[in-house]
C-alpha cells in the first residue's frame, strides 16, 4: 500500500515533469526564446497570428 | 496491476522520446535507479530494457542532437582511461574471473553512461531535468521508505524496500547516502526550479521529500548516513545568512523527529564510538588493514570482487558491569571474503594505486572546479540571467562532499547513481566554457574598429 502510494505519487511527477519537458524548445538550444513551442506535440507549425476567434488575428 | 503501470509509463516515456530524444537519456536514468525490472515479475523482467534504453539514448544522440560545439572535459577523459584500466584488470588480473566479469559488466555501464552523458548536456533545461528525474526517480523508493519509518518500521538489512533483494541503490547504506546526498538538490529546487517553478505545492512536496530523505537513515539503521547528514548541516551552515536561526530550526527539526526514532536506532547509533565492542566496525578496520598489505603485494590491483580472497580474525572486546566487579570479555570470530565496506579501499584492492588515485583525482577536481563555479558566478559577479550557477554549483558540490564522506564507509566506487552526479558537474562545467568563449568572440571586424587598436594601413599609402 505504502510502496504503491510511493510508485504512483513519484511517477505521476515525473509524467508531468516528461509532458512539461517535451512543450520547452530551450531543452534542445539555449538560443531559443523560452515559453510555449512553435510546433505543436506532433511537430506540426502552430497557426501564426493566433487562432480562429482570435480578436488580434 | 503494478507491471501495467510500470509498462504505461515506460511507453509514455517512449513516445514523447521520439518527439525529443533527449527523453530517451532521461528514461535511462530512471530504469537506472528505479530498476522496474526488479519490481515486477513477469513481463519487465524478460525484456533486457535497461540494456534497450542504453542503446536508444545513445543512438538518438548520435542521430539526431546537435554536436557542433560539443566539449569533452578532462575528467571524461580519465574516466575513459579508468574504463579501460578497469577492464584490463578484469581480464588479465582478476583472481575470480566470474565474479569480476559480473561486476566489469554493470560498472562499466556506469563508467560509459557517466562518460557520454555531459557531453548531451547542452542547455541549462536538459541539467536541470537530469537532476529532477534523479531526484524523483529516488523518491520512489524514499517516499515508501519515509513514510514506513516514521509509522515505526526500521530494521538493518530486512527493511523491506518492495525489493527482495538488497543491491545496488536498494542496499540500505547506499540508499541512505543518496538520500541525504539528494537534499542539496532537492533544494535547490525550491528556489530555482523551472519544470516545476517554485511555488507552494513544489516547496510542499519538497520539504516533505527531505523528511523522508532524513528519515531513510533512521529507517535502514545505517550508520552511514547519520554521519552524512551531519556534513550536511555543517556544510550548509557555510552558506547560511542566518547562522544562528539555521542552527535553531536543525535542533527543533531534531526534537521533532524524536518520536519516530526507533529504540533499535539509538542503540545502534551509539555503537558509533565504541567500535571496540561492535563486530561490524572491527571488521570493517580488520579488512582495510588486510586491504592495504593486499595493495602493497599487489599495486595494480587484484581486479574486481578482490577481496574474496581476505580471511580474517576480528577480536571484539566487551566489557560488562560496573566499578570493580568490572568484567572484560574478548571474543575472537574468523571471517572470510568480506566486502570493502569503502569505496577508497574498494578502489584500493580491485584497481591497485592508480586507480585509486585516478579515482580520487576524478573526485577532488569536480569538488575544485564547483568551488570555482561557486565563487566565479557568486552575487553581483554572475552575469545577468546566471544567478542560479553558484547556488546550483553549491549544491552539487554538497551532494559530492557527502558522497566522498559515505564512501568512507560504503563501497559504492562504481554505483551508477553518484557517477550521474559526477556526469551533471562535468555537464555544468563545461556548458558554462562553452557559454564563456562564446561571449568572448567577437567578429574580426568590431575588434578592429574598437578605439585604441592599431590600424593597418595598406604600404603603398604610408
Amino acid at each position: 500500500m505504502i510502496d504503491t502510494f510511493s510508485l504512483a505519487l513519484s511517477h505521476a511527477l515525473l509524467l508531468i515533469a516528461a509532458w512539461r519537458l517535451v512543450a520547452r524548445p530551450d531543452l534542445d538550444s539555449d538560443g531559443v526564446r523560452p515559453g510555449p513551442p512553435d510546433t505543436d506535440i506532433l511537430g506540426r507549425p502552430r497557426a501564426r497570428g493566433g487562432a480562429r476567434g482570435d480578436p488580434d488575428a | 496491476m503494478r507491471e501495467l503501470g510500470f509498462m504505461g509509463f515506460l511507453g509514455a516515456l517512449l513516445v514523447l522520446g521520439l518527439k525529443r530524444p533527449f527523453l530517451f537519456i532521461l528514461a535511462y536514468i530512471y530504469i537506472d535507479i528505479v530498476s522496474p525490472q526488479r519490481l515486477t515479475y513477469i513481463l519487465l523482467p524478460s525484456i533486457p530494457v535497461s540494456m534497450l534504453m542504453f542503446m536508444l539514448a545513445i543512438g538518438a544522440w548520435l542521430v539526431a542532437d546537435r554536436k557542433d560545439d560539443m566539449r569533452v572535459g578532462a575528467r571524461q577523459i580519465m574516466m575513459l582511461v579508468l574504463l579501460v584500466y578497469c577492464g584490463l584488470t578484469t581480464y588479465y588480473i582478476a583472481e575470480f574471473q566470474v565474479e569480476a566479469y559480473e561486476k566489469w559488466d554493470w560498472a562499466s555501464k556506469a563508467l560509459i553512461f557517466a562518460i557520454f552523458l555531459p557531453l548531451a548536456l547542452r542547455t541549462k533545461l536538459r541539467i536541470e531535468a537530469v537532476m529532477l528525474f534523479m531526484t524523483l526517480s529516488l523518491a520512489a523508493i524514499i517516499i515508501g521508505a519515509g513514510i514506513k519509518t516514521a509509522l515505526g518500521g526500521s530494521g538493518y538489512g530486512s527493511f523491506a524496500m518492495m525489493v527482495d533483494n538488497n543491491s545496488g541503490i536498494y542496499e540500505d547504506s547506499t540508499l541512505s547516502t543518496a538520500a541525504v546526498m539528494m537534499i542539496p538538490i532537492i533544494l535547490y529546487f525550491t528556489k530555482w526550479g523551472s519544470i516545476f517553478p517554485p511555488d507552494w505545492r513544489v516547496k510542499l512536496f519538497s520539504y516533505a521529500l527531505i523528511g523522508a530523505c532524513l528519515l531513510t537513515p533512521i529507517g535502514t539503521q545505517a550508520r552511514t548516513g547519520l554521519v552524512c547528514a551531519a556534513l550536511l548541516f555543517v556544510l550548509m551552515l557555510r552558506d547560511s545568512k542566518r547562522k544562528s536561526l539555521f542552527i535553531g530550526g536543525a535542533a527543533l527539526a531534531g526534537v521533532l523527529a524524536l518520536p519516530f526514532v526507533p529504540s533499535a536506532f539509538s542503540e545502534r547509533m551509539e555503537t558509533i564510538g565504541g567500535y571496540q565492542a561492535d563486530s561490524s566496525a572491527s571488521t570493517r578496520l580488520a579488512v582495510w588493514r588486510w586491504t592495504f598489505e593486499f595493495a602493497q603485494e599487489h599495486p595494480l590491483g587484484g581486479g574486481f570482487d578482490s577481496y574474496r580472497a581476505n580471511r580474517i580474525s576480528v577480536a571484539t572486546t566487551t566489557v560488562s558491569g560496573s566499578g570493580p566487579s568490572q568484567t572484560m570479555s574478548t571474543r575472537v570470530h574468523t571471517d572470510q571474503s568480506r566486502a570493502f565496506h569503502s569505496s577508497y579501499f574498494e578502489m584500493l584492492g580491485e584497481q591497485g594505486w592508480f586507480g585509486l588515485a585516478l579515482w580520487l583525482a576524478i573526485h577532488g577536481i569536480g569538488i575544485l572546479r564547483m568551488e570555482w563555479l561557486r565563487r566565479h558566478y557568486r552575487g553581483e559577479r554572475a552575469p545577468e540571467g546566471f544567478q542560479w550557477v553558484s547556488p546550483l554549483a553549491t549544491a552539487l558540490q554538497n551532494a559530492h562532499l557527502v558522497y566522498l564522506l559515505g564512501s568512507l564507509f560504503v563501497g559504492i566506487a562504481y554505483q551508477p547513481y553518484f557517477w550521474i552526479l559526477v556526469a551533471v558537474q562535468i555537464g555544468l562545467d563545461t556548458y558554462l566554457a562553452r557559454l564563456r568563449k562564446a561571449a568572448a568572440w567577437k567578429p574580426l571586424a568590431d575588434q578592429v574598429s574598437e578605439p585604441g587598436t592599431p590600424k593597418l594601413v595598406p604600404t603603398g599609402q604610408a
